[in-house]
């Protein structure tokens, strides 16, 4: 019931400001639009750490976790856009930017920028993927301010003509020639992914096809970056020993006044279920055969993602695992095998590899898979197998947490994707909630036969079949 | 026995590194692949359990065990979930010290490394830099393979593991580093039960004879059917950290192609885009290791790529560095440090890596005190001293086919040329 009392009616006694509040209000003193912060709350990383989160006027948005542990600091830059935002034609535009960024701007010649991180102690460099483009330094505490600014400089002052193209392009020639034309399963990989995908950006490589690249123009590299490279899809991740109201004002300072862009809406094809499977055989010049099998998987966020990563790790996880004490201990039909459950935002794939022994066929490889994967559909998980998964995934995920830049990486990849910083966490609770029910359930909604794509790979008559 | 230990509370994590002083340079001539084999051989079953058994105990606790072995030194890594380390590191010595070396188990293992060999057919810059040490170090335990060849793994049986065992898995020759959610002494108590059940020694001695650079300049080129790129290394003796010009050489080379604005990195990539990488190595070893350039052109652009290295080396040798290049590159050695000591497992394994290969007294503590101190005359003599390009060794993998004349013509003058199959091991 409302109270009428006198008090009640009264103004509110005057109150502190809480210090994050009372921080932007001192950063945003004469400052405007694009320049202004805002304070977007805090979120747990782990037992130790919180992630600060705030948002300039221009969109940019900011996440610090303070750790003065090393004297170090780790800045990424996590742009929301991949090789699913490119067009057919146009592929590897994504991760062409991944080596231009790294060329000229209005205020830095060509070779400067790399030139001066390195001066600074800095280790730099970027990564793209289907989803997403990030680049990262790592830097001595002391040098923060200059990565800001020249990080600033290059999301707005690139410039991008004939020369940097072409220079570039040639680069990128040969980074294919290395990841996919001459890796064999660099090239399966690439393979698998054109079958099983007909419609959605995640059938073509990232890394773009040959064709693709030796296109590109300098227009539509001005045009992917007026599109792309804008504070509004970005996110800067800094972790480390930072001192955040210094930090802050000097991504105000540097940030401020970029313009943000009209982003557009993403013209995503999702692709059609799968009711049949698609097998390709493929000759490479290799001496053992090899099998790749990717079942229709699902989004990062999906409910599912967790559990279906359980019954990976209980099928490829370790020596212990279902696939590898049957594939390669016991039955002695492979060297190495793997499985992995895509980290994308939209349904990807559930990857599994098998590499042959010397005079194994693919088909006796892709059989003893089947047989290990129909165990997980059949039956759930032991209680001590779903122990021992737990425990090496909740192992795994804290490995990658060691160093500022893990940390950073980690922030930044799941706030990209799924908008959640402290992902990483939220994922070891989850997979610690996984029960048998989950796993099987899991397994039963993906591992469907009709909903896969299989690449076998032959052993080409020109490298020699045998040891 | 010795024992390291860096605290960092900051994660659930405790690491434990176990070097044994024993590593390929050890295998007996015609058992290459004997130190790796013994290493792995070592859980597949244990203390009663069977191999399945020992990883599901270990994977159980959350824990990890790798195992890696070098020219000198045999590591085992062990990673677990600080709430199990207990139970973990006594699962762990329980297999150190009580391995069953099942002769089946050890005919799977050599069969499955025999199918890893095959495999590793496919990796051309891993073909590329074999071919180069076989050339480099001709006759010297650094030429070996540590996984063995085909013929050497069939030479091998279950008294040979035994033996190998019996003579180097002991306390005297262990090195223990200790990193995570541990204090110091809670360390040190660890890594003495990782170790208590192994007999006390003795050490093992330093088989091998220092390293001497091999004379000439060799060309190796591995022939490799429908390759659309090279990977080619350039490679010659190198040096040790206790050679008085080692930190010199160190600078020099850092300067030439240790970044990404290296002298070779510039020529190559940035202004060619011949290749996605161009580095130049120096690592270092218990003896003289190797100085390599690295590079993967087109194999349009192969014979010219090599042309331009080799005159670089050459402008190098003759030159030395320029005063900007030195300038830069201490700022960046001494900058970038940091990050070889921003966290507790890599500043333990500092430690332990100066004990393991012999390093001077305070070569990590005072690295960065003593690169600034490097003079312009120390780098370029150091560099005239160590590295001659007309003593060599060029490796590639290609098809001879298509590239073999014009890659030999750009080499220069050649004392030898061979050409190897791409399944020469």
């Amino acid at each position: 019931m409302p109270s009428t009392s006198p008090a009640a009616t009264r103004r509110p006694p005057p109150r502190a400001l809480s210090p994050r509040a009372a921080l932007v209000e001192r950063l945003n003193a004469g400052r405007e639009g694009g320049a202004r912060l805002a304070y977007e709350g805090s979120v747990a990383f782990g037992p130790v750490h919180t992630v600060e989160r705030f948002r300039l006027g221009n969109g940019l948005k900011i996440l610090v976790l303070v750790d003065p542990s090393a004297p170090v600091v780790s800045y990424h830059t996590w742009f929301a856009v991949g090789s699913r935002h490119e067009r057919p034609g146009k592929t590897g535009l994504a991760h062409f930017f991944e080596h231009l960024m790294f060329n000229e701007t209005s205020n830095l010649p060509a070779g400067t920028f790399d030139r001066k991180l390195e001066e600074a102690g800095a280790e730099s460099n970027a990564a793209t993927w289907v989803d997403w483009t990030y680049y990262y330094e790592n830097v001595p505490k002391d040098r923060l301010p200059l990565v800001i600014t020249m990080e600033a400089d290059r999301m707005a002052n690139l410039v991008l003509r004939q020369p940097q193209v072409d220079s570039e392009r040639e680069v990128v020639a040969n980074e294919r020639r290395l990841r996919v034309e001459d890796d064999v399963d660099g090239s399966v990989n690439e393979l698998l992914y054109r079958t099983a995908f007909g419609r959605h950006g995640y059938g073509w490589p990232t890394i773009g096809w040959m064709q693709d690249i030796e296109g590109y123009t300098p227009d539509d590299c001005a045009a992917f970056y007026r599109t792309y490279y804008a504070p509004n899809n970005a996110t800067v991740v800094m972790v480390g020993d930072v001192k955040l109201e210094a930090a802050l004002k000097r991504v105000q300072d540097a940030y401020g006044g970029l313009e943000s862009a009209a982003l557009p809406v993403e013209d995503v094809l999702p692709e059609p279920p799968q009711t049949a499977e698609r097998r390709v055989e493929v000759t490479k010049p290799t001496a053992t055969e090899r099998v790749a099998v990717g079942y229709r998987g699902p989004a990062l966020g999906d409910v599912d993602h967790a559990a279906l990563t359980v019954v990976n790790e209980a099928l490829f996880g370790g020596r212990s695992s279902r696939v590898h004490r049957a594939l390669v201990h016991e039955a002695e039909l492979a060297t190495d095998v793997r499985g992995w459950v895509g980290t994308f935002r939209d349904p990807g794939l559930y990857e599994m590899t098998a590499a042959g022994r010397p005079g194994v066929k693919a088909e006796a490889l892709l059989e003893a898979l089947d047989r290990a994967v129909a165990g997980v559909v059949q039956g759930a998980l032991g209680e001590d197998e779903l122990e021992r998964v737990r425990a090496r995934l909740e192992l795994g995920a804290l490995q990658g947490l060691e160093t500022s830049g893990g940390k950073a990486e980690q922030i930044g990849f799941w706030a990209t994707v799924t908008g959640d910083p402290a992902g990483s966490f939220g994922r070891i609770e989850a997979i610690r909630r996984v029960d048998r029910s989950d796993a099987l359930r899991a397994a039963r909604r993906f591992l469907v036969p009709e909903a896969r794509t299989s690449v076998l790979v032959r052993a080409g008559a020109a490298a020699g079949g045998q040891p | 026995m010795k024992v390291y230990v860096e605290p960092n509370h900051e994660l659930p994590i405790v690491s434990l590194s176990l070097a044994f002083r024993v590593g390929s340079v050890c295998d007996p001539p015609g058992k290459e692949g004997l130190a790796r084999a013994t290493a792995r051989l070592l859980r597949r079953g244990a203390a009663g359990l069977g191999a399945f058994e020992v990883e599901a105990a270990l994977d159980a606790l959350g824990g990890e065990m790798t195992n890696d072995v070098g020219l000198s030194l045999t590591t085992f890594g062990f990673e677990v979930i600080a709430r199990n380390a207990d139970a973990f590191v006594d699962q762990a010595a329980a297999v150190l010290a009580g391995p069953a070396f099942d002769a089946g188990e050890l005919g799977r293992l050599l069969r499955e490394t025999e199918g890893e060999l095959v495999e590793a057919r496919d990796n051309d810059r891993g073909l590329a830099y074999r071919a180069l040490r076989r050339a480099l170090y001709e006759g010297h335990p650094y030429a070996r393979r540590s996984a063995g060849t085909l013929a050497s793994l069939r030479a091998i049986g279950r008294d040979d593991v035994v033996a190998f065992y019996g003579r180097h898995y002991n306390r005297a020759n262990a090195l223990v580093a200790v990193s995570g959610d541990v204090d110091e002494a809670r360390g040190r108590e660890l890594a003495e039960r990782l170790v208590a059940a192994l007999p006390a020694g003795p050490e093992t001695p330093d088989p091998v004879p220092e390293p001497a650079p091999r004379p000439g300049r060799h060309l190796v080129f591995v022939d490799k059917p429908e390759r659309t790129q090279t990977q080619l290394y350039v490679g010659s003796l190198g040096t040790h950290p206790a050679d008085d010009d080692h930190l010199a050489l160190h600078v020099a080379t850092t300067a030439f192609g240790g970044t990404f604005t290296a002298r070779l990195m510039r020529e190559v990539r940035s202004k060619r885009g011949w290749s996605y990488g161009a580095y130049a190595r120096l690592p270092i070893e218990r003896h003289r290791e190797t100085f390599t350039m690295w590079t993967a052109p087109a194999d349009k652009d192969a014979a010219a790529c090599l042309e331009l290295e080799l005159g670089l080396l050459a402008a190098w040798h003759e030159g030395g560095v320029t005063p900007r290049e030195l300038a830069f590159v201490k700022n960046y050695l001494g900058r970038s440090h940091v990050f070889e000591v921003d966290t507790a497992s890599k500043r333990v394994h500092q430690r332990l890596e100066a004990d393991a290969y012999g390093l001077p007294p305070g070569y990590h503590e005072r690295y960065v005190e003593r690169v600034k101190a490097v003079t312009k005359d120390e780098a370029d003599r150091a560099v005239r001293t160590r590295l001659d390009p007309a003593r060599l060794v060029i490796a590639l993998v290609g098809t001879h086919a298509a590239l073999g004349a014009a890659v030999e013509k750009a080499a220069g003058t050649l004392d030898s040329r061979t050409v190897l199959p791409f399944d020469f091991e």
